[in-house]
């Protein structure tokens, strides 16, 4: 049973929290176009515009540039969805400011490991190759990218769990999951948003969990231990696979409980939503499989059961939802304003993303695509043109309902204009290039696949154009960001 | 030719999606109440459609894996080992690092075409992957090399040629500098 109201922030402690959720907000922003720069050198080297350059400096740019972007909108999809829960529950303002303070140190030691220790092992690290760097990068550097796996995953783990409790304090367990709607029973109403987080969430601990091991296992390597490495690899990618799944869903959270508002129609959990996301708490555990195809070692019958889950996956959480934003839409009387216009795009890039990553799931296409371009290109679409844009639009949405600042809707038009044509312009080559059998993570492409170099001569153009609406997204939102902080 | 094929039901299915946005967006223009019953009857059609696409896919793929059957004996067998930043190929099997050394520099091993022939392999370090490039420098086999464990890749190939081996999986530095050589004739 739902317990009563009062359980909730007071106006006074609710202004405390939207200035803590607008300086989340603002650091991600900020963070955003130094990251795409990343992005943006790496296909600038692999176009061959920095001959002079050492790969390894390609290799831990890749890392940071990874690293960096799945944890910057995890943690912009938590704030956006502790700060969108205040109308139901009350999450700890204090856990927010300490896992805002705990994931910036993480931040500081991860660039000092990567561009001051060139660590470069990409963002899924897999073992045991960050204790093998063919003295590329040294211990220290080693030493330290744990240190921050280990204080961002501390923090994050904190951060999750307190969401949990506070969703607990006022709905059971089998509420939050909503198996009232499912058995047709009577029970309080769960908004969709208490509904998905709370999903995500448990599958969030899990893969947590699974990343205290993994590093466990890695300071036991380091004493001696022997380590299995089908192991390490089936535990990191679990942890990994569900690190980005989550994002993506919180971010799903945040359009159900908002774009409503602007659609003035209501969107609210009913059998069939109830009963897609409680799907996902199950098959999320087991789609990972996909990314371990092509290690012929995984006994088979694993091998086809992750593609069941991973085809299994797209009907609850993409279907649902998808068909969902369409209908809510439809002939609605539609504010479309930045905010609503990206919360949209991102669901529609969410869903084109999944479609990629669907046909990337069947076993006997992976065995084609696996580890080439189509890979970066399924993650970037669901990712930059998913989650990205649907956490812009919050953030957009928040600073604006704070400051009260207006939008120029042509302003707005030109940097959506611009985000699609440069993203989906930009992905377009890592589609080519997969369908080309580029290989992904290449610094240099050799003569077998130089026709790479000229896809990533093409993205860099798309990639400016991208950066130019990232710009102008700064811009815009940064303003009412910034207002909103002093109002 | 599986790629390509899979490109373009990507840009159908993608494309159909799309469409369906900017329907939806485009209809805001004439805003009227829907019915939702209507909608509801028609998010049941479509989960219903799509849940039978995707059983059928999995009916058409599921037994189209490239793991090896044990009906299947292959004719020669050859053995591949990775290690930061080459492969060692040989006919013979590859137990430490004289052999695979021996194996970098060997003349490349030779395979018939259109027999079965099976990889066996592993790494001496880190994860590393063989993505099989034919001489028209397609990706048409891969399997990762772990260390600790054989992986057995079988491959019939049609098409003589330089086959040249790339590593697919990130193992450092020298990652885009991997290389294995083999023939078939």
């Amino acid at each position: 049973m739902a317990t009563p109201a009062t359980v909730l922030y007071s106006e006074a402690e609710t202004r405390n929290f939207r200035r803590v959720t607008v300086i989340w907000g603002i650091t991600v922003v900020l963070l955003l176009p130094i990251l795409a720069l990343l992005g943006y050198f790496m296909r600038l080297y692999q176009s061959g515009a920095f001959p002079k350059v050492r790969p390894e400096w390609f290799y831990a740019v890749l890392t940071l540039h990874s690293l960096g972007m799945v944890g910057t909108w995890f943690v912009g999809s938590m704030a956006g969805v502790s700060y969108l829960l205040l109308k139901y529950t009350r999450p700890s303002l204090a856990i927010s400011k300490f896992s805002y303070w705990g994931t910036l140190l993480g931040v500081v030691l991860l660039i000092v490991c990567t561009l001051g220790g060139l660590f470069g092992t990409g963002w899924y690290f897999l073992y045991p190759l960050p204790l093998m760097s063919q003295g590329v990068w040294q211990p220290w550097a080693t030493l330290l990218f744990f240190i921050a796996l280990a204080v961002l995953g501390v923090c994050w783990t904190i951060w999750t769990l307190d969401i949990l409790r506070s969703i607990a304090k006022r709905y059971s367990l089998s509420a939050a999951l909503g198996l009232n709607y499912v058995f047709g029973k009577p029970g309080p109403e769960v908004p969709p948003l208490v509904l998905i987080t709370t999903v995500s969430l448990i599958v969030g601990v899990a893969g947590f969990v699974a990343a205290v091991i993994v590093i466990a296992l890695f300071a036991a390597r380091a004493l001696g231990v022997n380590v299995d490495p089908l192991l390490m690899k089936n535990l990191t990618f679990f942890f990994g696979h569900i690190l980005v799944n989550i994002t993506m869903y919180l971010g799903v959270a945040m359009v159900y409980e908002l774009l409503p508002t602007y659609a003035g129609r209501s969107w609210k959990t009913n059998r069939v939503v109830a009963l897609a996301w409680d799907a996902v708490l199950f098959l999320v555990l087991f789609a990972y499989f996909h990314h371990l195809y092509m290690d012929f070692a995984q006994p088979v019958w694993v091998q086809k059961f992750g593609q069941v889950c991973s085809y299994g996956l797209a009907v609850p959480a993409g279907v649902v939802s998808i068909f969902g934003t369409l209908a809510l839409v439809y002939a609605a009387r539609m504010r479309w304003t930045f905010a609503s216009m990206l919360m949209f795009l991102g669901i529609m890039g969410w869903g084109v993303g999944g479609i990629a990553a669907v046909i990337d799931s069947t076993v006997e296409v992976n065995f084609h695509f696996h580890n080439t371009l189509w890979v970066p290109a399924h993650f970037h679409t669901y990712y930059l043109m998913g989650a990205v844009l649907i956490i812009l639009g919050f953030i957009d949405h928040t600073g604006k309902e704070i400051s009260g600042m207006e939008e120029i809707p042509w302003r707005s038009k030109l940097t959506v204009a611009l985000l699609l044509i440069g993203g989906y312009g930009f992905l377009s080559m890592f589609y080519w290039g997969g369908a080309h059998s580029v290989p992904r993570r290449y610094a240099i492409y050799p003569a077998e696949v130089a026709q790479g170099t000229l896809y990533a001569r093409i993205a860099v153009g798309f990639i400016s154009v991208l950066l130019l609406g990232i710009l102008l997204y700064l811009w815009e939102a940064g303003k009412r960001c910034l207002k909103a902080l002093t109002a | 030719m599986i790629p390509m094929r899979a490109f373009y039901v990507f840009l159908a299915v993608a494309g159909f999606l799309i469409a369906m946005f900017i329907y939806a967006a485009w209809s805001t223009r004439r805003p009227r109440d829907i019915d939702t019953h209507s909608a509801y009857s028609l998010r049941k059609k479509l989960l219903l459609i799509v849940l039978a696409v995707l059983v059928i896919g999995l009916a058409l793929t599921l037994a189209k894996t490239p793991y090896p059957r044990e009906s299947d004996i292959p004719a020669q067998v050859v053995f591949v080992v990775g290690k930061q930043f080459s492969f060692g190929i040989s006919a013979s099997p590859i137990t430490n690092d004289d052999e695979y050394l021996a194996a970098t520099y060997s003349t490349p091993v030779e395979i018939a075409a259109g027999s079965l022939v099976e990889f066996r392999v592993t790494s001496f370090d880190v994860n590393h992957s063989i993505g099989v490039y034919s001489p028209d420098n397609q990706l048409v086999a891969q399997t990762q090399a772990m260390p600790g464990y054989v992986n057995r890749l079988r491959v019939r190939f049609t098409q003589p040629g330089r086959y040249r081996v790339l590593c697919l999986e990130l193992c450092g530095s020298g990652h885009h500098r991997m290389r294995g050589v083999f023939d078939v004739k």
